[in-house]
């Protein structure tokens, strides 16, 4: 059994009086105690295309279940970005589309990864210019 | 200008053994294409029940395909609870006791909404929207001051 802990700290000035965030996590199973004990391992890839591509596909996981994927964009260009999704299609305007990563921008989401194509998980670039994302998926 | 910084740490020791896992990553969250701090946020905590079915957490009401951020983390402490998180009709994942996540939302599609629903057990939640735009949802109420009501902006 491994143990992998993640914490986030969010701090913001929005509000007329400070907001932090602090929380601590520690990735196990489903309903167990016993922590994620598999891994994609850390990838880093370097594109230089709008076409969208795959990062985990669903085969990698089983579905129900407690996996989680980490993703950045390692840029630092706040006009270009990545879209992250489930699916291939990738765009502004499809739903299955999560949101844009723009240069420093990471994400830590659970997945459940059914067993469907729609439940890949994929990149889209803004721009034909060089961007690199990093990328891992903690695995049940 | 508003400030509003994400970062995150990730470590194991023995995931990936002869090799230390150690992520460190900082983000300081900007409105969409600009440098200028998002000014818009949204925070709050509640409790999720079985019984109580799916809830809507957001609704996407602001501008379309724009720089967004949440953050949602289930605060049960039994291992066994979880809360499914939704996107419109996609189910992303299981958030289970302790878990939290943290993830940009482009609002791709008016119905782009994040929905959660406690499947086991009852699941105390805390959450946080930091946005680029938003729209209030349309007063149910219609214009009060037509009707002889109250002002609402008087």
């Amino acid at each position: 059994m491994a143990t992998t802990n993640a914490s986030i700290s969010i701090s913001s000035d929005i509000m007329s009086y400070p907001v932090s965030i602090n929380k601590t996590m520690t990735m196990k199973k489903a309903g167990s105690c016993h922590g994620l004990d598999e891994t994609s391992g850390l990838n880093n890839t370097k594109k230089q295309t709008e076409t969208a591509f795959k990062l985990f596909g669903n085969a990698e996981a089983t579905t129900l279940k407690a996996s989680k994927v980490y993703i950045r964009n390692t840029g630092s260009s706040k006009t270009d970005f990545f879209y992250i999704g489930y699916g291939e299609d990738l765009a502004a305007a499809t739903i299955e589309t999560i949101g844009r990563l723009y240069g420093g921008d990471w994400m830590l989401i659970p997945w459940d990864a059914v067993a469907a194509t729609s439940h890949d998980i994929y990149a889209k670039a803004s721009t034909a210019e060089v961007m690199t994302i990093e990328y891992m998926a903690f695995i049940e | 200008m508003a400030t509003t910084t994400a970062t995150v740490s990730i470590s194991s020791s023995d995931l990936q053994p002869g090799n230390t896992l150690s992520i460190n990553a900082s983000s300081t969250l900007m409105q969409t294409g600009l440098t200028t701090g998002l000014e818009i946020m949204d925070m709050g905590a509640s409790t999720a029940t079985v019984a109580g079915g799916p809830d809507a957490l957001h609704e996407a009401l602001g501008t379309v395909d724009t720089a967004n951020y949440m953050y949602l983390c289930n605060n049960a402490t039994d291992d066994t609870f979880y809360l499914q998180v939704v996107l419109h009709d996609t189910v992303i994942g299981r958030l289970y006791a302790g878990d939290w996540m943290f993830t940009p939302w482009n609002m791709s599609d008016a119905a782009a909404e994040w929905a959660i629903e406690a499947e086991v057990g009852t699941c105390p939640y805390e959450y946080a929207f930091f946005k680029s735009t938003y729209t209030l949802p349309i007063s149910t109420q219609g214009d009060a001051s037509a009707t002889g009501g109250g002002t609402l902006n008087p």
